[in-house]
Protein backbone atom coordinates (compact mmCIF):
# COMPACT_ATOMS: atom_id res chain seq x y z
CA UNK A 1 0.00 0.00 0.00
CA UNK A 2 2.89 2.37 1.08
CA UNK A 3 4.39 1.67 -2.25
CA UNK A 4 2.06 2.13 -4.34
CA UNK A 5 0.73 5.20 -2.84
CA UNK A 6 4.38 6.59 -2.83
CA UNK A 7 5.65 5.70 -6.68
CA UNK A 8 2.15 6.65 -7.89
CA UNK A 9 2.68 9.88 -6.68
CA UNK A 10 6.39 10.29 -7.62
CA UNK A 11 5.97 9.33 -10.85
CA UNK A 12 2.75 11.30 -11.69
CA UNK A 13 4.95 14.07 -10.06
CA UNK A 14 7.44 13.87 -12.55
CA UNK A 15 5.52 13.31 -15.17
CA UNK A 16 3.40 16.63 -14.12
CA UNK A 17 6.62 19.00 -13.72
CA UNK A 18 7.98 17.38 -17.10
CA UNK A 19 4.33 18.20 -19.07
CA UNK A 20 4.07 21.73 -17.35
CA UNK A 21 8.05 22.85 -17.92
CA UNK A 22 7.38 21.68 -21.57
CA UNK A 23 4.43 22.74 -21.92
CA UNK A 24 3.57 19.33 -23.23
CA UNK A 25 -0.18 19.70 -25.40
CA UNK A 26 -1.37 17.32 -27.50
CA UNK A 27 -4.49 19.51 -28.07
CA UNK A 28 -2.83 22.13 -29.20
CA UNK A 29 -0.31 19.51 -31.17
CA UNK A 30 -3.60 18.32 -32.71
CA UNK A 31 -5.20 21.22 -33.47
CA UNK A 32 -1.85 23.09 -34.74
CA UNK A 33 -1.47 20.11 -37.36
CA UNK A 34 -4.52 21.72 -38.80
CA UNK A 35 -4.67 25.36 -37.79
CA UNK A 36 -1.16 26.19 -37.95
CA UNK A 37 -0.01 23.43 -40.61
CA UNK A 38 2.40 22.85 -38.02
CA UNK A 39 3.77 19.21 -36.66
CA UNK A 40 6.01 20.04 -34.20
CA UNK A 41 3.92 18.90 -31.14
CA UNK A 42 2.90 15.61 -33.21
CA UNK A 43 6.41 14.76 -34.43
CA UNK A 44 7.32 14.72 -30.68
CA UNK A 45 4.63 12.43 -29.42
CA UNK A 46 5.32 9.68 -32.03
CA UNK A 47 9.04 10.38 -30.70
CA UNK A 48 7.77 9.31 -26.92
CA UNK A 49 5.60 6.93 -28.11
CA UNK A 50 8.67 4.92 -30.00
CA UNK A 51 10.64 5.44 -26.66
CA UNK A 52 8.22 3.86 -24.84
CA UNK A 53 7.70 1.15 -27.24
CA UNK A 54 11.55 0.17 -27.65
CA UNK A 55 11.84 0.30 -23.53
CA UNK A 56 8.84 -1.40 -22.45
CA UNK A 57 9.19 -4.65 -25.02
CA UNK A 58 12.54 -4.61 -24.12
CA UNK A 59 11.16 -5.31 -20.62
CA UNK A 60 8.88 -7.69 -21.68
CA UNK A 61 11.20 -9.63 -23.65
CA UNK A 62 13.66 -9.91 -19.98
CA UNK A 63 10.35 -11.10 -18.52
CA UNK A 64 10.22 -7.79 -16.52
CA UNK A 65 6.74 -6.70 -17.69
CA UNK A 66 3.62 -8.43 -18.79
CA UNK A 67 0.69 -6.83 -21.54
CA UNK A 68 -1.86 -8.95 -23.37
CA UNK A 69 -3.29 -6.95 -26.22
CA UNK A 70 -6.84 -8.99 -26.08
CA UNK A 71 -9.52 -7.73 -28.37
CA UNK A 72 -11.24 -4.62 -28.95
CA UNK A 73 -14.44 -2.93 -30.02
CA UNK A 74 -13.64 -1.13 -33.43
CA UNK A 75 -17.04 0.77 -33.12
CA UNK A 76 -16.20 2.16 -29.54
CA UNK A 77 -13.18 2.99 -30.60
CA UNK A 78 -13.72 5.23 -33.57
CA UNK A 79 -16.74 6.64 -31.88
CA UNK A 80 -15.03 7.29 -28.77
CA UNK A 81 -12.05 8.36 -30.02
CA UNK A 82 -13.97 10.95 -32.19
CA UNK A 83 -15.86 12.44 -29.29
CA UNK A 84 -12.88 12.55 -27.26
CA UNK A 85 -11.07 15.26 -30.19
CA UNK A 86 -14.28 17.22 -29.82
CA UNK A 87 -13.94 17.27 -26.34
CA UNK A 88 -10.70 18.32 -25.77
CA UNK A 89 -10.92 20.98 -27.88
CA UNK A 90 -14.02 22.65 -25.91
CA UNK A 91 -11.78 22.21 -23.05
CA UNK A 92 -8.84 23.47 -24.02
CA UNK A 93 -6.59 20.32 -23.33
CA UNK A 94 -6.78 16.87 -23.20
CA UNK A 95 -7.43 14.77 -19.81
CA UNK A 96 -3.89 15.03 -18.90
CA UNK A 97 -3.75 18.94 -19.58
CA UNK A 98 -6.84 19.27 -17.86
CA UNK A 99 -5.00 17.60 -15.26
CA UNK A 100 -1.69 19.89 -15.33
CA UNK A 101 -3.81 23.02 -15.60
CA UNK A 102 -5.81 22.71 -12.79
CA UNK A 103 -2.32 22.56 -11.34
CA UNK A 104 -1.33 25.46 -12.74
CA UNK A 105 -4.25 27.48 -11.00
CA UNK A 106 -7.02 27.64 -14.25
CA UNK A 107 -10.47 27.38 -12.88
CA UNK A 108 -11.86 26.62 -16.56
CA UNK A 109 -9.44 23.22 -16.08
CA UNK A 110 -11.28 22.20 -12.59
CA UNK A 111 -15.03 22.59 -14.31
CA UNK A 112 -13.42 20.58 -16.71
CA UNK A 113 -11.69 18.29 -14.99
CA UNK A 114 -15.07 17.96 -12.96
CA UNK A 115 -17.29 17.21 -15.51
CA UNK A 116 -14.70 14.44 -17.24
CA UNK A 117 -14.84 12.89 -13.59
CA UNK A 118 -18.25 12.38 -13.45
CA UNK A 119 -19.11 11.63 -16.88
CA UNK A 120 -16.22 8.88 -16.75
CA UNK A 121 -17.27 7.13 -13.58
CA UNK A 122 -21.21 7.40 -15.12
CA UNK A 123 -20.30 5.51 -18.24
CA UNK A 124 -17.99 3.17 -15.99
CA UNK A 125 -20.17 2.00 -13.12
CA UNK A 126 -22.96 4.79 -13.19
CA UNK A 127 -26.13 5.04 -15.16
CA UNK A 128 -24.60 5.14 -18.78
CA UNK A 129 -22.79 1.33 -18.01
CA UNK A 130 -25.10 -0.19 -20.17
CA UNK A 131 -24.27 2.88 -23.43
CA UNK A 132 -20.17 1.32 -22.82
CA UNK A 133 -21.48 -2.68 -22.65
CA UNK A 134 -23.14 -2.48 -25.69
CA UNK A 135 -21.33 -0.03 -27.80
CA UNK A 136 -18.24 -2.27 -26.79
CA UNK A 137 -19.52 -5.36 -27.71
CA UNK A 138 -20.00 -4.12 -31.52
CA UNK A 139 -17.07 -5.14 -34.33
CA UNK A 140 -15.16 -6.71 -31.61
CA UNK A 141 -11.41 -7.54 -33.05
CA UNK A 142 -8.23 -8.46 -32.69
CA UNK A 143 -6.20 -5.95 -30.87
CA UNK A 144 -2.52 -7.34 -31.28
CA UNK A 145 -0.95 -5.75 -35.05
CA UNK A 146 1.23 -8.48 -34.87
CA UNK A 147 -0.87 -11.07 -34.62
CA UNK A 148 -3.09 -9.61 -37.59
CA UNK A 149 0.12 -8.90 -39.55
CA UNK A 150 1.81 -12.36 -38.51
CA UNK A 151 5.01 -10.70 -38.03
CA UNK A 152 7.12 -10.50 -34.77
CA UNK A 153 6.39 -7.19 -33.13
CA UNK A 154 10.02 -6.19 -33.13
CA UNK A 155 9.58 -5.21 -36.89
CA UNK A 156 6.56 -3.30 -36.21
CA UNK A 157 8.69 -1.43 -34.03
CA UNK A 158 11.98 -1.21 -36.30
CA UNK A 159 9.15 0.13 -39.06
CA UNK A 160 8.51 2.86 -36.45
CA UNK A 161 12.01 3.73 -35.56
CA UNK A 162 12.72 4.05 -39.05
CA UNK A 163 10.13 6.04 -40.00
CA UNK A 164 10.15 8.23 -36.99
CA UNK A 165 13.95 9.09 -37.59
CA UNK A 166 13.12 10.04 -41.10
CA UNK A 167 10.46 12.32 -40.17
CA UNK A 168 12.56 13.56 -37.07
CA UNK A 169 15.59 14.17 -39.61
CA UNK A 170 13.78 16.29 -42.10
CA UNK A 171 12.23 18.22 -39.94
CA UNK A 172 15.48 18.65 -38.23
CA UNK A 173 17.07 19.89 -41.91
CA UNK A 174 14.18 22.41 -42.14
CA UNK A 175 15.40 26.31 -41.73
CA UNK A 176 15.22 27.47 -38.31
CA UNK A 177 14.13 30.81 -36.81
CA UNK A 178 15.58 32.18 -33.49
CA UNK A 179 12.68 32.61 -31.27
CA UNK A 180 12.59 35.43 -28.72
CA UNK A 181 13.02 34.42 -25.30
CA UNK A 182 12.40 36.10 -21.68
CA UNK A 183 15.14 37.27 -20.36
CA UNK A 184 17.11 34.92 -18.13
CA UNK A 185 16.60 35.82 -14.16
CA UNK A 186 17.47 32.63 -12.64
CA UNK A 187 21.34 30.62 -13.63
CA UNK A 188 22.32 27.29 -13.56
CA UNK A 189 20.03 24.49 -12.29
CA UNK A 190 17.28 26.57 -11.51
CA UNK A 191 16.91 28.00 -14.88
CA UNK A 192 16.86 24.81 -16.71
CA UNK A 193 14.14 23.63 -14.24
CA UNK A 194 12.42 26.43 -13.35
CA UNK A 195 12.99 28.67 -16.38
CA UNK A 196 14.37 27.64 -19.64
CA UNK A 197 12.13 26.52 -22.76
CA UNK A 198 12.12 23.27 -22.96
CA UNK A 199 12.05 21.76 -26.34
CA UNK A 200 9.51 19.40 -27.45
CA UNK A 201 11.61 16.89 -28.31
CA UNK A 202 13.55 16.75 -25.42
CA UNK A 203 9.85 16.87 -22.64
CA UNK A 204 9.23 13.80 -25.60
CA UNK A 205 12.08 11.41 -24.67
CA UNK A 206 11.23 12.11 -20.58
CA UNK A 207 7.97 11.34 -21.20
CA UNK A 208 8.66 8.36 -23.45
CA UNK A 209 11.06 7.45 -20.47
CA UNK A 210 8.27 7.62 -17.82
CA UNK A 211 5.42 5.90 -19.80
CA UNK A 212 8.10 2.71 -19.81
CA UNK A 213 9.15 3.05 -15.73
CA UNK A 214 5.32 3.45 -15.42
CA UNK A 215 4.46 -0.26 -16.80
CA UNK A 216 7.23 -2.14 -14.27
CA UNK A 217 6.20 -0.01 -10.95
CA UNK A 218 2.43 0.00 -11.57
CA UNK A 219 2.64 -3.94 -12.25
CA UNK A 220 4.24 -4.56 -8.86
CA UNK A 221 1.13 -2.75 -7.21
CA UNK A 222 -0.83 -5.33 -9.36
CA UNK A 223 -2.13 -2.96 -11.85
CA UNK A 224 -1.14 -4.67 -15.38
CA UNK A 225 -0.98 -0.95 -17.59
CA UNK A 226 1.08 1.73 -17.55
CA UNK A 227 0.33 5.50 -17.35
CA UNK A 228 -3.57 6.07 -17.68
CA UNK A 229 -5.38 8.99 -16.88
CA UNK A 230 -9.43 8.33 -17.16
CA UNK A 231 -9.80 5.27 -15.33
CA UNK A 232 -8.04 6.30 -12.45
CA UNK A 233 -9.46 9.53 -12.66
CA UNK A 234 -12.81 7.92 -12.45
CA UNK A 235 -11.73 5.82 -9.66
CA UNK A 236 -10.95 8.96 -7.22
CA UNK A 237 -14.77 9.92 -7.77
CA UNK A 238 -15.58 6.01 -7.30
CA UNK A 239 -13.49 5.91 -4.40
CA UNK A 240 -14.27 9.09 -2.64
CA UNK A 241 -18.37 8.19 -2.71
CA UNK A 242 -18.35 4.58 -2.13
CA UNK A 243 -15.20 3.90 -0.06
CA UNK A 244 -14.82 0.80 -1.45
CA UNK A 245 -11.07 -0.65 -1.86
CA UNK A 246 -11.96 -2.33 -5.12
CA UNK A 247 -11.31 1.48 -6.75
CA UNK A 248 -8.02 2.09 -5.08
CA UNK A 249 -4.96 1.69 -7.38
CA UNK A 250 -1.91 3.23 -8.55
CA UNK A 251 -3.37 5.37 -11.05
CA UNK A 252 -5.27 7.30 -8.73
CA UNK A 253 -2.37 8.32 -7.34
CA UNK A 254 -0.50 8.48 -10.57
CA UNK A 255 -3.13 11.55 -11.59
CA UNK A 256 -2.91 13.26 -8.48
CA UNK A 257 0.78 13.15 -8.53
CA UNK A 258 0.49 14.45 -11.80
CA UNK A 259 -1.61 17.71 -9.95
CA UNK A 260 1.30 18.22 -8.00
CA UNK A 261 4.07 18.01 -9.84
CA UNK A 262 2.29 20.00 -12.52
CA UNK A 263 1.64 23.00 -9.08
CA UNK A 264 5.00 22.78 -8.28
CA UNK A 265 6.91 23.25 -11.27
CA UNK A 266 4.25 26.10 -11.92
CA UNK A 267 5.01 27.54 -8.79
CA UNK A 268 8.55 27.60 -8.86
CA UNK A 269 8.71 28.84 -12.35
CA UNK A 270 6.01 31.77 -11.20
CA UNK A 271 3.62 30.43 -13.36
CA UNK A 272 0.90 29.66 -11.15
CA UNK A 273 -2.07 31.69 -10.36
CA UNK A 274 -6.12 31.48 -10.08
CA UNK A 275 -6.96 32.26 -13.11
CA UNK A 276 -11.08 32.78 -13.78
CA UNK A 277 -12.02 32.49 -17.06
CA UNK A 278 -15.38 34.10 -18.62
CA UNK A 279 -18.80 32.57 -17.99
CA UNK A 280 -18.73 31.36 -21.67
CA UNK A 281 -15.29 29.69 -21.53
CA UNK A 282 -16.46 28.18 -18.32
CA UNK A 283 -19.81 26.76 -20.43
CA UNK A 284 -17.42 25.32 -22.77
CA UNK A 285 -14.60 23.62 -20.93
CA UNK A 286 -17.85 22.42 -18.95
CA UNK A 287 -19.49 21.03 -21.97
CA UNK A 288 -15.99 20.14 -23.26
CA UNK A 289 -15.10 17.58 -19.92
CA UNK A 290 -18.67 16.52 -20.21
CA UNK A 291 -17.69 14.61 -23.58
CA UNK A 292 -14.07 13.71 -22.72
CA UNK A 293 -15.55 11.40 -20.21
CA UNK A 294 -18.22 9.68 -22.42
CA UNK A 295 -15.56 9.79 -25.24
CA UNK A 296 -12.60 8.75 -23.60
CA UNK A 297 -14.64 5.86 -21.47
CA UNK A 298 -15.32 4.32 -25.16
CA UNK A 299 -12.56 4.52 -26.62
CA UNK A 300 -10.51 2.67 -23.30
CA UNK A 301 -8.08 5.54 -23.54
CA UNK A 302 -7.17 9.30 -23.56
CA UNK A 303 -4.76 10.93 -25.39
CA UNK A 304 -2.54 9.36 -23.47
CA UNK A 305 -3.89 5.66 -22.18
CA UNK A 306 -4.71 5.63 -26.29
CA UNK A 307 -2.50 8.14 -27.76
CA UNK A 308 0.90 7.80 -26.19
CA UNK A 309 0.85 3.73 -24.03
CA UNK A 310 -1.58 1.64 -26.61
CA UNK A 311 0.36 2.96 -29.53
CA UNK A 312 3.33 2.09 -27.94
CA UNK A 313 2.33 -0.92 -27.22
CA UNK A 314 1.24 -1.54 -31.11
CA UNK A 315 -2.09 -2.24 -31.19
CA UNK A 316 -4.79 -1.30 -33.67
CA UNK A 317 -6.82 -0.04 -30.50
CA UNK A 318 -3.90 2.90 -30.36
CA UNK A 319 -3.39 4.11 -33.21
CA UNK A 320 -7.08 3.78 -34.73
CA UNK A 321 -7.71 5.98 -31.95
CA UNK A 322 -5.04 8.38 -32.33
CA UNK A 323 -6.25 8.68 -35.76
CA UNK A 324 -10.05 9.41 -34.88
CA UNK A 325 -8.97 11.63 -32.15
CA UNK A 326 -7.19 14.34 -34.52
CA UNK A 327 -10.34 13.95 -36.76
CA UNK A 328 -12.81 15.13 -33.72
CA UNK A 329 -9.78 17.77 -32.81
CA UNK A 330 -9.73 19.00 -36.43
CA UNK A 331 -13.69 19.31 -36.39
CA UNK A 332 -13.76 20.90 -33.31
CA UNK A 333 -10.84 23.61 -34.13
CA UNK A 334 -12.91 23.88 -37.52
CA UNK A 335 -15.77 25.33 -35.43
CA UNK A 336 -14.20 27.00 -32.30
CA UNK A 337 -11.38 28.67 -34.55
CA UNK A 338 -11.49 28.72 -38.32
CA UNK A 339 -15.00 29.62 -38.68
CA UNK A 340 -15.26 32.29 -36.54
CA UNK A 341 -12.05 33.73 -37.70
CA UNK A 342 -13.01 33.40 -41.83
CA UNK A 343 -16.84 35.20 -40.38
CA UNK A 344 -14.81 37.91 -38.85
CA UNK A 345 -12.65 38.67 -42.11
CA UNK A 346 -15.60 38.92 -44.41
CA UNK B 1 0.84 54.13 -34.21
CA UNK B 2 1.20 51.55 -31.01
CA UNK B 3 -1.90 49.49 -29.98
CA UNK B 4 -2.41 47.44 -27.15
CA UNK B 5 -4.53 43.73 -26.90
CA UNK B 6 -5.64 42.57 -23.81
CA UNK B 7 -6.07 39.23 -23.69
CA UNK B 8 -6.29 38.42 -19.92
CA UNK B 9 -8.34 35.60 -18.80
CA UNK B 10 -8.18 33.88 -22.54
CA UNK B 11 -6.99 30.42 -23.36
CA UNK B 12 -5.11 29.35 -25.73
CA UNK B 13 -4.88 29.69 -28.77
CA UNK B 14 -7.55 32.91 -28.84
CA UNK B 15 -4.36 34.96 -27.56
CA UNK B 16 -1.97 34.23 -30.27
CA UNK B 17 -5.84 34.29 -32.57
CA UNK B 18 -6.36 38.00 -31.77
CA UNK B 19 -3.02 39.01 -32.12
CA UNK B 20 -3.01 37.71 -35.91
CA UNK B 21 -5.87 39.65 -36.42
CA UNK B 22 -4.80 42.63 -34.61
CA UNK B 23 -1.79 42.51 -36.72
CA UNK B 24 -3.68 42.79 -40.07
CA UNK B 25 -5.26 46.46 -39.59
CA UNK B 26 -1.36 47.58 -38.16
CA UNK B 27 0.98 49.37 -40.41
CA UNK B 28 4.56 48.44 -41.33
CA UNK B 29 6.90 49.48 -37.92
CA UNK B 30 3.74 50.05 -35.92
CA UNK B 31 3.77 48.11 -32.44
CA UNK B 32 1.50 45.41 -31.16
CA UNK B 33 1.35 45.13 -27.47
CA UNK B 34 -0.05 41.79 -26.30
CA UNK B 35 -0.90 41.10 -22.60
CA UNK B 36 -1.42 37.95 -21.93
CA UNK B 37 -2.13 34.95 -18.92
CA UNK B 38 -1.96 31.44 -20.93
CA UNK B 39 1.23 29.72 -20.23
CA UNK B 40 1.25 28.12 -23.56
CA UNK B 41 1.07 31.36 -25.17
CA UNK B 42 4.84 32.13 -23.93
CA UNK B 43 5.68 29.80 -26.35
CA UNK B 44 3.38 30.01 -29.47
CA UNK B 45 2.99 34.15 -29.45
CA UNK B 46 6.94 34.65 -29.82
CA UNK B 47 7.13 31.40 -32.28
CA UNK B 48 4.53 32.98 -34.50
CA UNK B 49 6.40 37.00 -34.72
CA UNK B 50 9.87 35.11 -35.15
CA UNK B 51 8.27 33.02 -38.01
CA UNK B 52 6.41 35.42 -39.26
CA UNK B 53 9.55 38.02 -39.73
CA UNK B 54 8.33 40.65 -37.45
CA UNK B 55 10.17 42.28 -34.59
CA UNK B 56 10.03 41.00 -30.72
CA UNK B 57 10.74 44.88 -28.88
CA UNK B 58 9.99 43.97 -25.51
CA UNK B 59 8.95 40.36 -23.74
CA UNK B 60 8.68 39.92 -19.85
CA UNK B 61 7.09 38.54 -17.08
CA UNK B 62 4.82 41.15 -15.34
CA UNK B 63 3.85 39.11 -12.10
CA UNK B 64 2.83 35.36 -11.36
CA UNK B 65 1.51 33.53 -14.38
CA UNK B 66 1.22 37.74 -16.60
CA UNK B 67 3.03 38.17 -19.74
CA UNK B 68 3.60 41.38 -21.78
CA UNK B 69 4.90 41.17 -25.37
CA UNK B 70 5.73 43.49 -27.64
CA UNK B 71 5.97 42.92 -31.85
CA UNK B 72 7.01 45.04 -34.10
CA UNK B 73 5.20 44.70 -37.69
CA UNK B 74 8.04 43.95 -40.80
Amino acid sequence: MTFMILTGLFVGALLGFVLQRGRWCLTGGFRDMYIAKDNRMFYALLLAITVQSVMVYALIAAGKVQFTAGTFSLVAIISGAFVFGIGIILAGGCATGTWYRAGEGLIGSWAALGFYMLTAAMMKTGVLAGITTSVSSAGVVNNSMAETLHVNTWILIAVLVLVVSVVLINYARRPKVKIPQLKPKKSGLAHILFEKRWSPFVTAVLVGLIAAIAWPVSEATGRMFGLGVTVPTANILQYAVTGDNQFLNWGMFLVLGLFIGSFIAAKASGEFRWRVPNAKTMVTSSAGGVLMGIGASLAGGCSIGNGLVMTAMMTWQGWIALVFMILGVWVASYFVFVRPTKQRAA
Amino acid sequence: MKKVLETAGKVCPFPLIEAKDAMKDLQSGDDLVINFDCTQATESIPRWAAEEGHTVSNYEALSDAAWTITVTKK
